[in-house]
């Protein structure tokens, strides 16, 4: 007989509600397909446990197979996993927010300012880049003419006179200043450049990991959405799904 | 004093957590199996009582991996069955484990013997008593 007696099948099902609630950002047919594979387990494990008691039989069942926590571990997305260590994450919580606020409530004129923000905030990161970048340069710009000045002092003269370069106000104030204190200032100028540039570099991987983890939510959220309007269009199961294979597991409703 | 026995349960534990996954892949490299008769020939033949809902994230882990595939089966006595097979990079993976097992195991039993080490080895030696 494939059916589990009624008792047993609402301890069962109540057991793999317990686990469907643990796979909220899985994929939905994921989702499903796990629960099935779970539903055969139960059903095989209950078959083979002894006992003249449904009840205990069931429960042994369940306590063999363990909390429903350690079952779905593996299965969730790599954001929630990584963030699973930092409960705390701001970025999450602000994930967590923008999506309540324009994705659910919004349908797709959620998605289109998610991705809006998303374009914004990658923006934003090229602009840290850029700029990290220039300040570099900048830095590096100061170090060669600082060496220039202190190795190749003709050379340098002959740079000013040529106009290649053009000290503009700080003229008069390095006029003052001897060949070694000009060429000290400059590479001080360059050391200071440089290790802002680094200094933003540094935290710049900081904002990538922030838009790395955003943008896997925001990538699994629309992918869901995506699955759950594409089920509702055609509202049967495609041919060949698993949950078509049986009907028996949702017979004792 | 002997060790405290919830420290030894906790080692035992992660021991078996860390080699699992290799005696899933090594019933697999043989035969293909569903979630529930695996957990039956890991038990049975390792004798290991095991926490059936382990074997799932492990599945799930090598399904992710490309290193088994899986499909679905009707079965005359119950719900359809999910049975798991090793593909070919899983068994490439396996062969290379099972290696690296076979020293570990080697190791921990201290199989090796002095005579037995390189040559290159026992030279190195000698120079640092020197």
């Amino acid at each position: 007989m494939n059916e589990y007696p009624t008792v047993v099948a609402a301890i069962a099902n109540d057991y793999l509600e317990r686990v469907k609630s643990q796979l909220q950002l899985v994929p939905a047919r994921e989702q499903e397909e796990f629960l099935l594979e779970l539903r055969s387990h139960l059903y095989e494990a209950y078959r083979q446990t002894p006992g003249e008691d449904d009840v205990a039989r069931i429960l042994t069942v369940l306590r063999n197979l363990g909390e429903p926590a350690e079952v779905v571990s593996d299965r969730l997305p790599g954001a929630m996993v990584r963030s699973g260590a930092k409960r705390n994450l701001p970025l999450y919580i602000i994930g967590g927010i923008l999506i309540a606020l324009f994705g659910i409530p919004l349908g797709f004129g959620g998605m289109g300012v998610l991705i809006g923000l998303m374009a914004a905030l990658l923006a934003l990161a090229v602009a840290f880049y850029a700029t990290a970048g220039s300040i570099l340069l900048v830095g590096a710009l100061f170090m060669l003419l600082g060496l220039t000045r202190f190795l190749f002092p003709p050379v340098f003269d002959l740079l000013i006179s040529r106009g290649f370069i053009q000290l503009g106000p700080l003229a008069e104030f390095f006029d003052q200043l001897t060949v070694a204190d000009q060429s000290l200032v400059m590479i001080l100028f360059a050391g200071v450049f440089i290790a802002a540039g680094l200094g933003m570099m540094w935290l710049g991987k900081h904002l990538l990991r922030g838009l790395r983890f955003l943008f896997r939510l925001v990538v699994d959220w629309m992918s869901r959405f995506a699955k759950t309007i594409r089920l509702k269009l055609r509202k049967e199961q495609p041919a060949g799904h698993p949950a078509n294979l049986l009907s028996f597991v949702h017979s004792d409703k | 004093m002997g060790y405290q026995d919830d420290g030894k349960d906790r080692r035992v534990t992660q021991l078996r957590k860390g080699i699992l996954e290799l005696a899933v892949m090594g019933v697999l490299y043989h035969e293909r199996h569903y979630g529930y008769s695996l957990v039956r020939v890991i038990s049975e033949t390792g004798s290991i009582d095991l926490k059936e809902g382990t074997i799932y994230p492990i599945l799930a882990r090598l399904d992710r991996d490309g290193l088994v595939r899986s499909e679905w089966v009707q079965s005359d006595q119950g719900p359809p069955r999910k049975y798991y097979a090793l593909t070919s990079a899983g068994r490439q993976l396996f062969d290379a484990l099972n290696q690296e097992f076979d020293l570990l195991v080697a190791l921990v039993q201290r199989k090796w013997k002095a005579e037995e080490q390189p040559e290159q080895t026992r030279k190195k030696l000698f120079i640092r008593k020197g």
